[in-house]
């Protein structure tokens, strides 16, 4: 059978591959056929039967649904005939039949399915007389969504979404006939983490953005096309702004990043962007208090400064913290300016220089996809080490739902929590926080077992662990492991994956070591792939924001690489390798006497930096908000957002993709990143001469061979991958060791930390609709464990080490395993580095708070 | 926690029942051990359930909802639901509902204070021939029980008695003012039946203990199975019933033996019975299962054998409890005897079957809407192809057969083709159980060979009309949702093409007969408040068309009519039929434009009279509805009272 079908449809040939649906075929040749239920991205249920065209057939011309029916070879198909055009009014009088037709106060007007093909392909009168069917109207079915079902047509798509992309059916049919609603179970709303896809795919206005509710008229809107700034997988997304303001963002389809489907963190947590908290003027500090002052005076004070603590200290007396969060240009442009103008190479970000990363990430989120139409995955089998995608990167969770099962992919997760994924029976690995290069080792030894041929060296390497170690010290089954190991060296193509839980500090480079002899062992190398959590994690390496490589991952020390960035920026550049993110605050006061933080917010994550600050000569804070670091500085400059500049931003498979400006406020005077390093390093006497920001741009395409040719205009709105293997590091065996594990007595629990999608940072705790949503400044324990401890969910405990120690409220989850206690990074008011010192695992007591005892002893 | 140990391990029972992985198969069972323990089905209980079965609590909340049987909040003691769809309306299901309100104090819809008696119209139950006739549920035990033949004030008083004595589910066998053991000494039996002599479907029916094997088996029953699977190939056995030309007795009357010829080679393969009788005036099934069980089961057992399935499932209807559970015991007593389970009359065969209860949704018995409804989804009916012989039960090859069709495979098995084709004609081959009811004088189910003249089966067997000062006006040939012929059409052959060619269809041979007495109007309203209530909400034109048909009808009736509606009317089931996702469409709108086309005389005089300057209705203004900034973090916004069903529907369901 031939690959492409021919067809006439109206009179007209047209070819196209087997399997397309008719609907499409149409599409092809640009004839509209109306749909309500169709949509490409879901399965076909021919239920609102607006797709009704006539199809010739043994017995003569049939009406068939073109949304359900596959083309066939030389398949005649009519969509203007009068039996059609008859069909189309008829239906969509049923459709109107009881719709409110409410759309002066409807907020889908405008850009509405329903009133398009309403005006196209409708009647244009109605003859029904009798009283209209009431159902409820506006009602939440989650935080950030709203129903109304009398305007829905029953059109199933946000159903099939959750059930075929979420894999959550919590949105339901109830009733039946006429009665027939959409809706959640009585009091368990929507909280698939991309249910706010739902909103794009409704055809009518039945379910709306709560957050964007009645902020416009879709005709009033300007639209940007842009990328959201909240996790690295970068999905592609649309900004609509009215009057300097952004109202509503929405899902913008690219097959390589994020098919159409976008989170809901990313879609609703924009209020920060307009926020009245937004800082609008410098600050300068004056007899101890921050004072607003005009740019010149600012910029001024901060050059006056840092010259003098360099003249007095040195420039290692320097330090600058750029960040994930920011563009490329800002980036770029502070490690210049700390190198160059500076000269110290004192610059990092958080979870930069001590993470043991794998430049180039994913080699392609496109090989995990398994669109509507389309082949299966390319790799057939995912190991998530370390990663938790349900909460950190969303629309990977949702791509590998998708891959486990419609696409025939397999899951493997090694999680000290047992996170949402596991559900899908992959091997499981459990372990215990600190033991993974115990797993590692213990993997690749059963990965080996599998292997067939000669065994490589590393053999010995690996040969010591055995399955009591597995069992004992990473608690976890031997038997998964082998399965594990077994499913990796048989698959033809595994994607690896690991993220910055796993790779921070010693244990981290030990899990690069381990994994790195895994992937060479199952022959998986070129796809063992490390993924940073920030918009734009992979951009902050790739541009230099480390203490020990420059742009492009040249070492500080490579001579020939210096001398070339010198000739572009004049002057020398610095030698010596850097402090990182952790050596500078942990300094600051000491060794350290200025820093320069963009756009980080140390001073939440450990009480120890948040004084260390306070003792420096020198803070300067650029950022949008007067954070908890900004508090503290000398001089405060407002920065401008994702939103408000154009930026270049690299995600998580190297897609370097554009952020254009979309909104302004034009009573502010925060100014773009760029532009404020630009002047600092003007006053400290170097003319950089960028015109705008395209200009910063283009200079990182010439001066960074990796990102050569990547200019704002060759970028287009959906992105360029640059090519990773020159800076992959060619593979080498190298033993594990494993480091000693904190005592594990039955008092003390493991601490596990990580990412939680809705953590309450200043981006997602503006948004006042999603404060419910919060995870909230809690320790997470098995409600064993709760019961053991005499407490239960909301009642407050102490999380104490030797370093610290923390009051927290008790949340119970199964996920959590016993004997551990699960307090995520970047909750307000539960800076969990207090119990951390650097990224070794750390064991922690828990003890409920005693005067609530005593009260209840009392009583 | 809501669900104790007990019902949990109940509800674990009922999922062990079906194959391993379809465990949300056991959710209307494990429903109906819900409703059975809290009166009604608690959204906590719902949620439990859902655990249990690793399912979204929408996904529960959502099956709920569609099925009539499942209610979300208490119902009564004892909840009564009376039939008024046509058959019953004809003779008198408004008196019974009058008199039961009478009695009870209360309004249909209401409960009693005491929370004793809840009382609801109900569509067809199933007992036309018995009609009017009510449906009692006793709800600490779940059970249902019939009482039928209530034509007067004191039938209602005696049953009520029954009800108030206690005893009344001692058994659930149907119960008559006169099969009342207590009170006049003998049973009800079997309804009236009849036909041909012999008769071969009903042939065992009317005799004592019909039920059992003994009697099944000591008048040659089970041996042609044995025999078969003995002696035969499943291969011959496919090409015996293609040859004998059995059609299905469902309603579309498509050949089984060809059916069974589209089966897909992939295994494993399943049987799948159809026993949601459903289709208003259709009463046979119910016949069967209650007082010849074994009749079904021995042709289960060929049937599954000449498909080489080794699970066949019976779904019946959930109103039919007492049917339910003489086919559960004729299931234990034939298990017990080697005749199921494994090496079946000591052959290598292995045979399962589960008895699946519905619970009350019309759509259910559309093949693919049963599958998907045996799957534990809402009934909604699924797209063809790939149709069920290919991908069907679990997405495995799947037959599904009417209760009859299976029956009437034993037969020809024991008997032989050749014989089989002695009746009926050779397109329409066999014989068939009529089922007649309405405005006759002994209506009931008659077992006669296809062809026999619609005349004869009314005035010979069912006896004329019900009253003789009033002509026969109309008759509905194969159940409700068939074109109606008219007294000229008395002649027709009750047999597929000459049905056919008089305009209208055999289909389940559901005989309903209208007098003169009967308006037009009132019987077109009832169809289509039936067809709205049953429409799954799945497609647009039938969830739309057939309550916009009701409202107008209702409007006509109530005399607010224009002589446009009825152009209206006709244009909207020119949209509904054809154009909907399943047959229900069609089925919805037939009767409708047949009675337009037919009585439109009738239509024109009642709004000449009741509306003669033509008035047209109000045309309700919407409220102004305010703009919601959304601000709180409530789930319900209670602003706007949900609305529930129209009070139009429900005011005028019952006649004088």
């Amino acid at each position: 059978m031939s690959d492409q079908v021919t067809l006439t449809i109206d009179g007209r040939q047209v070819t196209v591959p087997a399997g397309t649906l008719v609907v499409d075929a149409a599409a092809a040749l640009r004839i509209e056929i109306p749909v309500f239920c169709s949509h490409p991205k879901l399965d076909p249920v021919a239920c609102c039967r607006m797709c009704l065209v006539e199809i010739e057939g043994p017995r003569g011309p049939m009406l068939q649904t073109a949304c359900s029916v596959p083309v066939r070879e030389g398949m005649v198909v009519r969509t203007d005939t009068e039996q059609v055009k008859a069909t189309q009014e008829a239906n969509l009088a049923f459709i109107l039949l009881n719709h409110p037709l409410d759309c002066p106060i409807c907020d889908k007007g405008g850009e509405c399915p329903l009133q398009d093909q309403t005006m196209r392909f409708g009647p244009g009168i109605s003859q029904l007389v009798e009283p209209k069917r009431r159902k409820q109207k506006h009602y939440l079915i989650s935080d950030t969504i709203v129903l109304d079902q009398e305007r829905c047509v029953v059109c199933w798509r946000c159903i099939r979404y959750l059930e075929e992309w979420e894999d959550k059916p919590q949105l339901g049919l109830f009733e039946r006939g006429g009665e027939t609603i959409i809706d959640i179970q009585d009091g368990k709303p929507v909280d698939a983490k991309t249910g706010g896809n739902i909103i794009d795919i409704c055809p009518v206005g039945a379910l709306t953005n709560r957050v964007a509710r009645f902020a416009f008229r879709p005709w009033e809107i300007e639209r940007t096309p842009s990328i959201c700034n909240h996790c690295s997988i970068g999905c592609n997304v649309r900004l609509d702004s009215r009057t300097h303001k952004l109202r509503r963002i929405i899902g913008r389809e690219n097959m390589a990043v994020n098919d159409q489907w976008i989170c809901d963190k990313g879609r609703f947590a924009h209020a920060w962007v307009n926020h009245e908290e937004r800082l609008t003027t410098p600050l300068l500090r004056k007899n101890g208090q921050l004072v607003p002052a005009t740019w010149g005076e600012a910029v001024q004070y901060v050059a006056d400064r840092l010259r003098a603590v360099k003249q007095q200290h040195g420039a290692d007396a320097v330090g600058g913290i750029g960040s994930a969060k920011l563009s490329n240009e800002a980036n770029y442009l502070l490690q210049r300016f700390m190198r160059q103008v500076v000269g110290t190479n004192n610059i990092d970000h958080r979870d930069g220089g001590a993470v043991a990363a794998l430049p180039g990430g994913i080699p392609a989120l496109a090989d995990v996809m398994k669109p509507q139409y389309g082949p299966n995955p390319k790799v057939d089998t995912i190991f998530l080490f370390g990663v938790d995608p349900s909460e950190e990167l969303p629309i990977l969770d949702l791509h590998l739902k998708r891959a486990v099962r419609r696409g025939g992919a397999k899951l493997i997760i090694a999680h000290p929590r047992q996170v949402e994924l596991t559900r899908y029976n992959g091997p499981y690995l459990r372990y215990r926080p600190g033991s993974e290069a115990t797993l590692l080792n213990g993997l690749t030894k059963y990965a080996l077992a599998a292997t067939e041929g000669d065994k490589p060296k590393v053999e010995q390497m690996v040969g010591d662990v055995t399955d009591a170690h597995l069992a004992d010290l990473c608690g976890v089954d031997p038997d998964a492991v082998q399965a594990a190991a077994t499913l990796l060296a048989t698959s033809k193509s595994a994607l690896i994956v690991y993220g910055p839980m796993a790779a921070r500090g010693e244990t981290g480079q030990a899990v690069l070591n381990g994994l790195t002899n895994l992937a060479m062992v199952t022959g998986h190398y070129e796809r063992l792939a490390y993924v940073g959590l920030e918009a734009n994690s992979h951009g902050a390496r790739d541009l230099g924001v480390l203490p020990t490589h420059l742009p492009g991952y040249a070492a500080v020390e490579d001579a020939e690489a210096r001398s070339r960035f010198a000739a572009k920026w004049g002057g020398d550049l610095p030698t010596r390798p850097g402090l990182s993110y952790k050596a500078m605050l942990d300094a600051a006061g000491s060794a350290i006497k200025a820093l320069y933080i963009m756009g980080a917010n140390p001073a939440s994550e450990r009480p120890v930096w948040a004084e260390n600050l306070e003792k420096l000569d020198l803070l300067v804070v650029q950022e949008l908000f007067l954070t908890e670091t900004a508090a503290k500085a000398h001089v405060v400059l407002p920065a401008l957002s994702w939103a408000e500049v154009d930026g270049t931003f690299t995600n998580l498979e190297r897609r370097v993709q554009r952020a254009p400006r979309a909104v302004r406020d034009p009573h502010s005077k925060a100014a773009p990143d760029w532009m404020i390093l630009d002047h600092l390093a003007s006053r400290l006497g170097s003319r950089w001469g960028y015109a705008d920001e395209h200009a910063v741009t283009r200079d990182i395409s010439e001066s960074v061979p990796l990102y050569a040719g990547l200019t704002w205009e060759a970028l287009g709105d959906q992105g360029l991958q640059y090519d990773a293997a020159p800076v992959r590091p060619r593979p080498a065996y190298r033993k594990v060791v494993q480091a000693p594990l904190p005592a594990a007595d039955s008092a003390s629990f493991a601490l596990v930390t990580g990412t939680v999608l809705y953590d309450g940072g200043d981006l997602f705790r503006l948004t006042r609709q999603m404060a419910n949503m919060a995870f909230g400044a809690t320790a997470v324990l098995h409600p064993a464990d709760a019961e053991k401890l005499g407490v239960e969910a909301g009642d407050p405990v102490v999380v104490s080490n030797a370093h610290g120690e923390l009051t927290l409220q008790v949340k119970l989850d199964v996920q959590v395993p016993p004997g551990a206690v699960w307090i995520p990074e970047s909750l307000p008011g539960a800076p969990v580095g207090a119990l951390l010192n650097g990224s070794d695992a750390a064991a922690v007591s828990v003890r409920p708070v005693v005067e609530r005892q005593a009260a209840l002893a009392a009583d | 926690m809501m669900l104790s140990e007990a019902v949990r391990a109940e509800i674990r029972s009922w999922m062990d029942l079906y194959p391993a992985g379809r465990q949300r198969s056991a959710i209307l069972p494990a429903l109906y051990v819900i409703q059975r323990e809290f009166g009604y089905c608690p959204v906590e209980a719902q949620n439990e359930l859902a655990e249990m079965l690793d399912l979204e609590p929408a996904e529960v909340g959502a099956v709920v909802g569609f099925y009539n049987m499942f209610h979300e909040e208490p119902k009564g003691e004892y909840h009564i639901e009376v039939c008024t769809n046509v058959p019953c309306m004809l003779r008198g299901a408004g008196k019974c509902m009058h008199h039961l309100e009478e009695k009870l104090g209360i309004h249909h819809g209401e409960k009693t204070a005491d929370g004793k008696y809840a009382l609801d119209h109900m569509e067809c139950l199933g007992s036309c021939g018995t009609a009017p006739m009510v449906s009692v549920t006793e709800q600490k035990t779940g059970k249902i029980r019939y009482f039928e033949e209530l034509d007067s004030a004191e039938d209602v008083a005696a049953m009520l008695q029954v009800l108030e004595s206690g005893n009344a589910f001692v058994t659930t066998e149907r119960w008559t003012p006169e099969g009342d053991p207590e009170r006049t000494g003998k049973a009800a039996g079997p309804y009236r039946f009849g036909g041909m002599e012999p008769r071969y479907l009903l042939g065992q029916v009317g005799k004592a203990d019909s039920h059992t094997l003994a009697v099944y088996e000591r008048d040659g029953g089970y041996a042609t199975a044995k025999r078969v699977l003995h002696e035969m190939e499943p291969a011959a056995v496919v090409e015996q019933v293609k040859a004998s030309g059995i059609r299905g007795r469902g309603g579309a009357g498509f050949p089984t033996g060809m059916k069974w010829g589209f089966l897909a080679p992939a295994f494993p393969r399943y049987l799948v019975v159809n026993a949601d009788e459903s289709e208003p005036g259709t009463f046979k099934d119910r016949m069967i299962m209650e007082y010849d069980p074994h009749q079904l089961i021995e042709g289960i057992i060929l049937s599954a054998f000449a498909i080489q399935a080794e699970t066949a499932f019976i779904y019946i209807r959930g109103e039919y409890y007492f049917a339910y559970t003489r086919l559960v015991d004729a299931i234990k007593e034939a298990k017990a005897k080697g005749y199921l389970g494994k090496g079946i009359f000591g052959t290598e065969k292995n045979l399962e079957i589960i008895v699946h209860r519905g619970a009350g949704a019309y759509e259910c018995g559309e093949e693919t809407a049963l599958l998907t409804s045996l799957e534990g989804y809402r009934g909604h009916p699924r797209m063809k192809p790939p149709f069920p012989a290919v991908e069907g039960l679990y997405a495995k090859p799947t037959i599904v057969n009417n209760v009859e069709s299976i029956c009437n495979v034993t037969h020809v098995m024991r008997y032989g083709v050749e014989w089989y084709r002695t009746f009926g004609t050779e397109k329409s081959p066999g014989m068939r159980i009529f089922c007649l009811s309405g405005n006759v004088k002994r209506p009931g189910l008659y077992e006669l060979p296809h062809a026999v003249p619609l005349r004869e089966l009314i005035y010979t067997y069912g006896g004329g009309p019900e009253d003789d000062r009033a002509a026969i006006k109309a008759v509905v040939p194969g159940g409700l949702s068939m074109k109606l012929l008219t007294a000229e059409q008395l002649d027709t052959p009750l047999d597929y093409e000459a049905v056919q060619a008089a305009g209208s269809l055999l289909g389940s041979a559901g005989v309903i007969v209208i007098d003169e007495r009967a308006s037009m109007i009132e019987v077109a309203r009832r169809t289509l408040s039936f067809y709205r209530e049953e429409s799954c909400g799945k497609c647009t034109p039938c969830r739309e068309g057939t309550g916009w048909l009701e409202e107008i009808l209702l409007r006509i009736e109530r005399g607010g009519g224009r002589v446009k509606d009825l152009e209206i009317m006709e244009h909207i089931t020119r949209f509904i039929a054809g154009k909907s996702f399943c047959p229900f469409g069609d089925a919805a709108v037939w009767g409708l434009q047949s009675n337009l086309a037919k009585f439109r005389n009738e239509f024109i005089r009642h709004i000449e009279q009741t509306n003669p300057e033509e008035i047209g209705p109000i045309i309700p203004i919407r409220p102004i509805y305010r703009p919601d900034a959304g601000s709180a973090s409530v789930l319900r916004d209670s602003t706007v009272v949900p609305v529930g069903e129209s009070p139009l529907n429900r005011d005028h369901v019952i006649g004088d």
